[in-house]
Parts: C-alpha cells; sequence; structure tokens
C-alpha cells in the first residue's frame, strides 16, 4: 500500500477575554446574560453609529503575537469584510486583511513520546500565516424553520490565527490546540475554553504521497468544539481521504461538519456562491499605531513562556520531563513551584513530589488559584523544613498542608499550638510505653517467647496513643529496652 | 422684518438679554414655517398641487412642541439666571439624515421610514447643549444620495424658495430651503461631494463644509464614510462661524474625529483680508463632463454670470488688500467625478448592507419561508432607485476582480487632487495661498425634473465642489449675487486644513463690503409680499 | 464604446446586492450604470506614477491629531430594550428571520 502523510493546517479563533468587547463599551462576555441584554448601539450596527478601538484588544494581540515569534506591525489597518447573514448587524466584519497586527510567526511544538507515531519524541516546525484582530458575530440557533438571532455576542473581540499547511498528523493537531489553550491561558490573553467557544478550530486537511511536496485538493473540517473531538476528527477524514484515493477518487473541496453525537464527519451545504467579500479600509477606523513606546509599554512584562520554563525546569532543577510538563502546565503554578523552590533552599524534585501528589491534589479538588492560597509557597517551603528537621513527620506534614489552608497560620505556629512536634522526651515516651506494655500482658509474653515482630505492634500502640507525635524511632528503642530488660 | 428671519446670533443676543423669549423666537418660526412650508414630505404618493408647487417642503418631521417645551427650558434658566449656551432659544433644523433620539430618523428612505433613534447624534446634541432648539428633521435626497433633492422618497420633495419651479439643491436641500424661507436661522447638514455647499449656493446661503474630521460623524448615517463631513447652513457668515464652533471638536464616538482644539471662530472674523493670499484657477472655470450619448468628454466654460461673479469677487477683495494670485493650477480637479464615482459607491454600498429587514426600518410583509428571499423585498421595496445605483455601482468597482483597476486607482487619484491642494497652500511652496476662490456650482439652481434620471449629469453638478471632499479640506459657500433670473449664485472659498477661521474671516470681509448691493436687498420668492 | 455591464453581470450585482428588481427599473439601472462606467473610464486615462500612495481619508492623521484607543472599561448601555423594540419580529428576546432553506446535495 501507498504510505500516505496527511498535510494539515488550523484556523483557530480565540476569544481574548478583555472586558469589554473590541469596538463598543458593552462587555465581552456575556455566556450567561439573557438574548439582546449585553448590547448598545454600536455591537447592533444601528443607522449612524461608529466603532472605537478598545485598547487592551490591541495589547493583548501584540502579547499573543510576540508569543508567536510574529513579526509586530508599527502601523496597521482595519478592513471591512462584507457579506449578508441575519447574525452580522452591518452586513460587514470590521477585520483585518493585508496589513494586519502580526506578520509571520512560529511555533516549535514539542510532540510527546505518547503522541508520536513511532513513540519517539519529536519536535514540529508550525509556522503563522495570519494573525489578525476582528470582530465576533452574534449567535444564530435554529427552531421551527425559523432563525433566532442574539446580538450579545456581536463585537467581542477575536484573534483569528491560521497556521501553514505544517501539521502532519491528527495527533499533532491536537498537541497544537493543547499548547496554544495553555499559551492563551499563560498570557492571560483568553479563557481559551473550547467548550465555550472561547477557542474555536476549522482544520483543512488533505493527504499526499509521502515524499511529495504538492498540495492536493483540501477538506474543511468545522464546527469542532473540543480538542479531542479535533484529534478524532482529523484523523477520520485522513483515513476518508486515503480510501477514497485509494478507490481511484478524487478528493473535493468539500466543508464538513463534525457531528458530536455520532462521531462522524458530514457534508456542509455548499455556500451559494463563492464568496467576493469585497474587502476594503474601513474608513471609521484609524490605522493602529503600535509606536516603540507603547509596544514597550505592553512588553515590558513579557513573561517566560510555558515551553522555555519548562525547559529550564529540567535544565535548572534537574526535574523529569514529566513534572517539568505538569508543573508548568500552568503559569500560577509554575510560579507557586519557583517560589516555593527559592524558599525551601532544599531538592527542587522533592518540592515537586508534595506539589505534584498533595498541594495539587487540593487545588483541583477545592479549584483553588494558586496565587491566591492561604498555604503560600513559604509556607509549604516551612513546612518542608519541618520535616527535614525532624520537628514533624511526614504524615503530620501533609496534615498541616490542610491546616495551613484553612486557617492562614504559619505552620510552625500550627505546630506549637496544637503540639504537634514530635516528642523527643525519653520519660514521658517512657511512662506511654510503660503503660502499652502493662496493658498487653499477652503480647508482652508472645513477645519475650521470641515472636520479636510484635515490636511493630507495640510502636503503634504508643504513636496512637501521643495521637502520633512521638518520635517512633526513640518509642522502638524504650519499648525494646523495657522488653529485654526484664527478660533479662 | 420678522423674528424668524434674523440671525442666529442676534436672536440669542436678545434672548440671553431677555429682550425676547425663546418662546417668541420658535413661535414666529413655527408661524413661517406653517406659511411657506406646505404639506410636509411625505410617503404617500399624492400628486402635486398648484399650491404644493409653490411652496418649499422643507420639513419630514416637525417637531414644534417639544421645541415649545424647549425654549420654555431655555427661558426657565434665563429666569433662574442660569445660562443656556451660546445659542440660546435659536431654532435649528436638522437633516433627516442625522440621529435624534426619540425621532423618527428616515434618511429619506422607505427602508428607515419607521425607525425612531434610541440615541442622538453628536453635533446635534452640540447644538442643543449649547441652548439652540431643534425645530424638526428637514428633507434631502435619498441617504443624501443627490444634487437636487428631488430623489427624496418623502414627496412633495423641497423647492427653492427663490423660484419654487427649481430645485433647492442637494442633499441637504432641506437644510438650505429652511434656512433660505427664514424657518430657522441655522441648520446642520452633510457635506459628501458639495451637499451643504451646492444647496446653500442654489438657495442664497452659506454652507460650510469644514476638515474632514473637525465635527465628529457619530449618529450621521453614512453615506461615504471617508467623505461625509457634518457642517453648518447659516444665513450669513458669523453665524456659521459660530454654529461650527458649537459642534466641532474631537469625541470618544467617533475615531476619525480631529483631537485639535476648536479656536474662537468668532474672533478676529472682522479684522478683513489684508495680507490674505487668495487664489484664482483657471481649473475651476470650467467644467469638464461625459456626453451622455457618446459618453466623449466635452469641456465648456462656465456660465458667463457665475464666472464674473467670482472674478468681481476676487476684484472686491483686492480692494480691500488681499493679494489676488490668478493662474493657480489645480490640474486633477476633473478627475474628482470619476473618482468620486468610485470611492462613494464602494462605501455606500458596505454602508447599506445593513438595511436588511433585521434588526430595524421596513421589513418587508411579503410572506416568505426563505432569508434569501425576505433581504430582497425588503431591499427592492425599500430603496429608491439611487441608493441601489450606488449599491450596484459598489459592488461591481469593489468585486475582487475590478478593485485594483478601480478603487485602488481612485484612491490614488485622491492623493493626486489632495497634492493639488498641498501645492497651493504650501507656506513654502509657489503660492502660498490662504485660500482659493472658485465658483460653488456650476450653474445656478436648474429646473425640476430637469436633471433628475440622469445619474451622470446630476453627479457632474458636483464637480467644483467635490475635490475639496477628496482632499478633507473645508470650503464655505456665501451668495454672491443673483443671476438674470434672480437666482442665487454662489462662491466658494477653500483652505488648507483646519483653516476655517481664515475661511471666515475671508467670507465676512465680501459679506460686508457687499452689504450694501441691491442684490442683498432681494427676497426669495416665497417670501416677497411680506413686510 | 461596448456596454460594460452586460445584462448577465448586471444579474450577478443584483444578486450580490441582496436586491430583486422589476424588468423597467433594472433596464434603467444598467443603463445608468454603464453611463456612470463610461465616467469612470476617465481614471484608466490618468498618467499615474507606480507609486503614487492611496489616500483612504484625504487629511493625514497625524500621530498627534489621532485620538488614542478607548480604555478597556465596562460602561453599560441604559436601554437594550429599546434596541429591540426596533426589531420586526422578536420572540423570548430573540430577533426573528426566515431559515435558509435547505438545499439538498447531489
Ligand atoms: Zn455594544
Amino acid at each position: 500500500m501507498t504510505d500516505y502523510e496527511a498535510v494539515i493546517g488550523l484556523e483557530t479563533h480565540i476569544q481574548l477575554n478583555t472586558v469589554t468587547k473590541v469596538f463598543c463599551s458593552c462587555k465581552a462576555d456575556s455566556w450567561f446574560d439573557p438574548p439582546h441584554t449585553n448590547i448598545c448601539p454600536v455591537c447592533c450596527g444601528l443607522p449612524g453609529v461608529l466603532p472605537v478601538l478598545n485598547k487592551a484588544v490591541v495589547e493583548k494581540g501584540v502579547l499573543l503575537a510576540r508569543a508567536m515569534n510574529a513579526e509586530i506591525r508599527p502601523l496597521s489597518f482595519f478592513d471591512r469584510k462584507n457579506y449578508f447573514y441575519p447574525d452580522l448587524p452591518k452586513g460587514y466584519q470590521i477585520s483585518q486583511f493585508d496589513q494586519s497586527l502580526a506578520r509571520g510567526g512560529y511555533l516549535d511544538l514539542p510532540i510527546p513520546a505518547a503522541a508520536s507515531p513511532d513513540k519517539q519524541a519529536y519536535t514540529r516546525h508550525v509556522t503563522i500565516w495570519k494573525l489578525h484582530i476582528e470582530e465576533d458575530a452574534g449567535k444564530t440557533k435554529v427552531s421551527n424553520q425559523r432563525r433566532l438571532i442574539d446580538f450579545n455576542r456581536c463585537g467581542v473581540p477575536l484573534v483569528e490565527m491560521v497556521t501553514g499547511p505544517d501539521l502532519r498528523t491528527a495527533d499533532e493537531a491536537a498537541q497544537y490546540l493543547i499548547r496554544l489553550r495553555q499559551l492563551l491561558r499563560w498570557l492571560g490573553i483568553s479563557e481559551a475554553d473550547m467548550e465555550k467557544a472561547h477557542l474555536r478550530c476549522d482544520a483543512n486537511v488533505s493527504i499526499r504521497v509521502r515524499g511529495e511536496t504538492k498540495l492536493n485538493p483540501k477538506t474543511e473540517i468545522k464546527n469542532v468544539n473540543s480538542i479531542d473531538a479535533v484529534r478524532e476528527a482529523i484523523a477520520r477524514e485522513i483515513e476518508r481521504q486515503i480510501r477514497e484515493v485509494e478507490a481511484g477518487r478524487h478528493i473535493e473541496a468539500w466543508t464538513l461538519e463534525w457531528d458530536e453525537d455520532s462521531g462522524t464527519l458530514k457534508k456542509m451545504r455548499s455556500k451559494e456562491t463563492e464568496a467576493d467579500y469585497r474587502y476594503f479600509r474601513e474608513p471609521d477606523l484609524l490605522p493602529i499605531r503600535l509606536d516603540e513606546g507603547w509596544q514597550r509599554q505592553i512588553l515590558a512584562d513579557f513573561p517566560e513562556l510555558p515551553l522555555e520554563r519548562r525547559a529550564r525546569f529540567v535544565e535548572q532543577y534537574n526535574l523529569p520531563e514529566y513534572d517539568a510538563d505538569i508543573l508548568t502546565s500552568e503559569r500560577k503554578l509554575s510560579d507557586y513551584y519557583e517560589n516555593t523552590v527559592k524558599s525551601y533552599g532544599g531538592d527542587p524534585k522533592k518540592v515537586s513530589n508534595w506539589l505534584m501528589n498533595d498541594v495539587l491534589r487540593m487545588i483541583n479538588d477545592q479549584g483553588l488559584n494558586p496565587q491566591e492560597m492561604q498555604l503560600t509557597p513559604d509556607a509549604l517551603a516551612e513546612i518542608l523544613k519541618l520535616v527535614d528537621a525532624g520537628t514533624i513527620n511526614i504524615n503530620t506534614g501533609k496534615a498541616l498542608l490542610q491546616k495551613v489552608q484553612e486557617s492562614g497560620k504559619k505552620p510552625g505556629a500550627i505546630v506549637a499550638e496544637e503540639g504537634l512536634g514530635l516528642v523527643s522526651d525519653d520519660s514521658t515516651i517512657r511512662e506511654v510505653c510503660q503503660a502499652v506494655l502493662a496493658e498487653s500482658p499477652n503480647e508482652v509474653a508472645a513477645y519475650r517467647a521470641g515472636k520479636v515482630t510484635l515490636i511493630g505492634w507495640f510502636v503503634g500502640g504508643v504513636m496512637k496513643k501521643m495521637r502520633g507525635k512521638a518520635d517512633a524511632s526513640l518509642a522502638r528503642q524504650i519499648l525494646e529496652d523495657l522488653l529485654n530488660e526484664k527478660n533479662g | 422684518m420678522e423674528i424668524c428671519d434674523l440671525n442666529a446670533l442676534e436672536l440669542a443676543r436678545l434672548v440671553r438679554s431677555r429682550q425676547t423669549s425663546a418662546v417668541e423666537v420658535v413661535k414666529s418660526c413655527l408661524e413661517r414655517v406653517a406659511q411657506v412650508d406646505g404639506r410636509p414630505g411625505s410617503l404617500e404618493q399624492m400628486p402635486l398641487s398648484d399650491e404644493d408647487k409653490k411652496r418649499v417642503h422643507a420639513f419630514i418631521t416637525l417637531t414644534g412642541e417639544n421645541a415649545l417645551q424647549q425654549a420654555e427650558k431655555v427661558d426657565q434658566m434665563l429666569a433662574a439666571g442660569e445660562d443656556p449656551g451660546v445659542l440660546a432659544g435659536v431654532p435649528f433644523t436638522v437633516k433627516d439624515i442625522f440621529c435624534v433620539q426619540d425621532t423618527l430618523t428616515t434618511a429619506a428612505s422607505k427602508i428607515l421610514a419607521n425607525f425612531t433613534a434610541p440615541y442622538t447624534a453628536t453635533p446635534v446634541q452640540r447644538m442643543q447643549d449649547a441652548g439652540a432648539i431643534l425645530l424638526g428633521k428637514v428633507n434631502l435626497d435619498e441617504f443624501t444620495y443627490g444634487s437636487s433633492n428631488e430623489s427624496s422618497a418623502y414627496q412633495p420633495s423641497p423647492r427653492n424658495p427663490w423660484n419654487t419651479d427649481r430645485v433647492p439643491g442637494g442633499s441637504s436641500g432641506g437644510s438650505a430651503a429652511s434656512v433660505a424661507a427664514g424657518e430657522a436661522p441655522l441648520s446642520l447638514g452633510t457635506d459628501t461631494a458639495g451637499s451643504i455647499r451646492q444647496p446653500a449656493a442654489f438657495c442664497g446661503v452659506v454652507g460650510v463644509k469644514p476638515t474632514y474630521g473637525r465635527v465628529s460623524r457619530y449618529g450621521l448615517i453614512a453615506f461615504a464614510s471617508s467623505l461625509d463631513c457634518p457642517g453648518p447652513v447659516a444665513r450669513d457668515v458669523k453665524d456659521a462661524a459660530a454654529m461650527l464652533g458649537v459642534i466641532a471638536g474631537s469625541d470618544e464616538r467617533d475615531a476619525t474625529a480631529a483631537r485639535l482644539a476648536v479656536p474662537d471662530y468668532l474672533e478676529g472674523i472682522e479684522e478683513g483680508v489684508k495680507g490674505l493670499r487668495i487664489g484664482l484657477s483657471p481649473d475651476y472655470f470650467r467644467i469638464t463632463y461625459p456626453d451622455p450619448v457618446s459618453g466623449e468628454l466635452l469641456s465648456q466654460p462656465l456660465p458667463e454670470e457665475v464666472a464674473r461673479a467670482v472674478t468681481e469677487a476676487a476684484e472686491k477683495l483686492s480692494a480691500m488688500g488681499a493679494d489676488i494670485v490668478e493662474g493657480v493650477p489645480m490640474p486633477n480637479t476633473r478627475f474628482g467625478i470619476p473618482a468620486y464615482f468610485v470611492i462613494s459607491r464602494v462605501e455606500a454600498a458596505s454602508n447599506l448592507h445593513r438595511y436588511d429587514g433585521v434588526k430595524y426600518g421596513l421589513r418587508s410583509e411579503a410572506p416568505t419561508a426563505d432569508l434569501k428571499e425576505m433581504y430582497k423585498i425588503t431591499r427592492n421595496q425599500g430603496f429608491g432607485p439611487q441608493p441601489k445605483l450606488r449599491i450596484l455601482m459598489g459592488m461591481y468597482v469593489s468585486a475582487a476582480q475590478y478593485s485594483e483597476q478601480y478603487y485602488r486607482r481612485a484612491l490614488q487619484v485622491r492623493t493626486l487632487i489632495r497634492q493639488d491642494f498641498e501645492a497651493i497652500f504650501d507656506p513654502a511652496g509657489a503660492y502660498r495661498l490662504d485660500a482659493l476662490l472658485t465658483p460653488t456650482t456650476p450653474t445656478t439652481a436648474f429646473k425640476m425634473a430637469s436633471l433628475y434620471g440622469d445619474s451622470v449629469l446630476m453627479q457632474y453638478a458636483d464637480q467644483l465642489t467635490v475635490p475639496a471632499n477628496h482632499a478633507g479640506v473645508p470650503g464655505i459657500s456665501l451668495p454672491a449675487g443673483l443671476d438674470n433670473e434672480g437666482l442665487p449664485i454662489g462662491i466658494q472659498l477653500l483652505g488648507a486644513d483646519y483653516a476655517e477661521k481664515t475661511l471666515f474671516r475671508a467670507a465676512r470681509a465680501y459679506e460686508m463690503t457687499t452689504q450694501e448691493e441691491d442684490w442683498r436687498k432681494q427676497k426669495p420668492e416665497v417670501l416677497r409680499g411680506r413686510s | 464604446m461596448s456596454e460594460q455591464i452586460t445584462k448577465e453581470v448586471f444579474d450577478h450585482l443584483v444578486g450580490l446586492a441582496a436586491l430583486q428588481l422589476e424588468m423597467e427599473q433594472a433596464e434603467y439601472l444598467r443603463k445608468q450604470l454603464n453611463n456612470q462606467l463610461k465616467a469612470i473610464a476617465e481614471l484608466e486615462a490618468i498618467p499615474l506614477e507606480k507609486d503614487v500612495p492611496i489616500s483612504l481619508h484625504g487629511v493625514p492623521y497625524e500621530a498627534s491629531l489621532s485620538a488614542p484607543p478607548r480604555e478597556d472599561e465596562w460602561k453599560p448601555y441604559p436601554d437594550p430594550a429599546g434596541i429591540l423594540a426596533q426589531a420586526p419580529q422578536v420572540v423570548d428576546g430573540y430577533i426573528v428571520v426566515p431559515d435558509i432553506p435547505h438545499t439538498e446535495l447531489k
């Protein structure tokens, strides 16, 4: 059988998480609002209104452009994209056509072994063809042969970002979206929730015989609203195209719609005429002037990006890739980790273990924001130090996590207050040991008769009586002394 | 002379000094409307009566009661010692292309017949904030598309107060007619290719097209967004200057409104023209237009009366100390109309996309289960022939395969036209002009129905005004006599960016020096026989 | 000069414009368009240097004259219901329009 490879390009629409819409002062997010309650004359395209650009949209767009290694244009323009649709109140969308915010760009996408055909991790260089600002349209739903329109979403700021045909497998496409989502949240420019359509993806898919460089006719897959569905839909489409070609048929440039419920691709109605959007410069807006001063201001706090930080964690803290990946999954978490490491001063891997096993569970179970936790990096570091110093044991340390989180008190203070410190006073432990032995004559006899493994059971008894605060090794020592003493 | 015949600044002075009341002023204007305006424009098709043919028909919507209430408020404020603003109690009309809250806003089109604006356009708001009183919305060419006002869906369309068989010009025909007939001393119009200056010239009043971006477009229903300028129509230069001072300035709702302080246009307005360099260009003394049959370009000099009005004006300005510079080349003037045919249509077609029967205005009653069908029927019923023409031409010249050939080229030609102006106003250039003096229109007011229907010749009526729109520079048209049929002749002064103040000064000088001329004592036909 | 906007081209434009015209008006409009194109044809004869820039507005907008972009502050519009009240047909807060009929594909 011929060896085929897929050629995939992704068109993403990213809803920016600004407070307000791109050209009016309505709030951007109206997910929970009843229809037509978050509107104004501007976003409804009333006669005579004019758009006024939201500064934050440009700023967030610039952050993304920079993160994608794109060149930011000092002067960029808005254009009108003209077409009739009932959810587009002006009859044109304000977008950017030939002189958009940014130009070029790429992402070096790490493909983990698990997503690689030959189980070897590798990197895919994905180029960015288009990155521009535009406004969203409203929402349409069909009921009883009528269309119901809601303008709440009109004017929500979007960045459209289009990759070159650089992806080669459905898994690569999924990885791209995973990394993009991570990046958007990292930069704080989008909630990037695909289910809420903050991040939308259309995929262009074609196949060719491996080794060829030409591009064959492609199909476009629309209406996919999760990363898994994108992977699934692309995989299906690649299979279908191979089947078609193998059967000697041609691939036609169809638009396909992913049906989530049945997990199948359906052909969409063809457009009545191939659209001619008659783009022209939007005369109601002046060009965006990103002079050096403004650019510098926007990029002043530009963060280390997740993939960079991931590499650094491996390098600097000797973390396994697995740990580094999880700890850089989210910016606040990775800041938390790093602050703890600094405050602690000990083995970074130990911090990673505590964070990934226990703290992360707390965060996930209780929906906490790492930045706002009462269990601060300093507090976590203090607990680690208390354990290291033998002041408390590991179990007490882990129990302290929740106590600190709930009370906001310092770990040391809680240890003192609740007497959680390990009792290493010989006489106190000796008394308890004596009591335990006195209460268990049968076991003492058995021990003395040679069943020395019972020592663990006696230690357990002491610990139980002392609610875990006894220095276990000391207790064992005393118990052994007492048991052997009587014997001798 | 009645109260309503006084100019705006005089009215404001009388009202503010409480020598008369705002209510009295409004009543006087409403009385004048009742006497001369006839029935307002309406969508109902009724044949014109002989009576109709003698009336002005400036209005679509008269807001008399509201005006009286506003006037009372102004009077109350004054009684309480408060200042209602520089235009206290001054009535004004608004071209029905501006949105005014809770008022019908029609754009003279059936497609917006039932549209009530939920907000007020910035320049209208600024007039009201200055104490001026809105008298009503006046007629225009449908969506401003025309130069005669005849294309309004609201008939009867306005008629020229100087001769009601003539057009008032357009598209701000209702504005110019209402001011000329004494219905209001001021009107807010718009100028995209000459739509303030041309009707002002035809009706013998003053019309100002400010620099593009000098006045906010927020609330102005767009025609060609890169050319549209709101501006004043007034009976004299000082009123126009005062009104521009009120409506000009930056606006947080219009990104293209220039961030530039508004000067006091009245300050120094009577300082005269001594030392001003005023140019005359031969390129403004002939018109070029295509033969209606062959399409061949014809060129002919302006009618002598029109040309003479300009040269005489130049002589008078010269006599007052201006340096008249002759032979100023404006070689790209004749390309104004062809470039305008392209640019304005592309923008207009896009601006008219929103009228689709979905969210406001007309939706066809014809039952249909097909969205596209609904669009088509609605737009066919709602738009008259002029919007349809502009939409279709816009579609044609902006379609991908033609946009380079037409649209891009037209924008380059706009640059050439702009360069003509830059060269003559350049303070370090060969001409160093303060203003260019030209005729406003190739002819005086033409007869009703004489051009309507020929979209090409109608457009060429704007040949001498449209270059300023392409270039963005300001212009003012002012009355400069009557032709042998007793129709007003307009002359135009064009200036550099934001140089309105200079234009007002020159215009006022001309006005003062001609104050006692006979033609100034003539009244429009509809006012003759009145004391 | 030959007719540039033929009946076929014209019909296509009418479709793009979401219009439908009575025959008589269609003929009148088509004739006017062709006349206008003759006037526009003059543009093609203008000798243009290749590097003549385009002007989007006549007046140049230097940075100092340009309004800065708006701050990202929410200002709720007081009367959204007033906007919706203009719509010809509304159900449960939604604007209603006819559907786009499905055309079955071969
Ligand atoms: Zn809004």
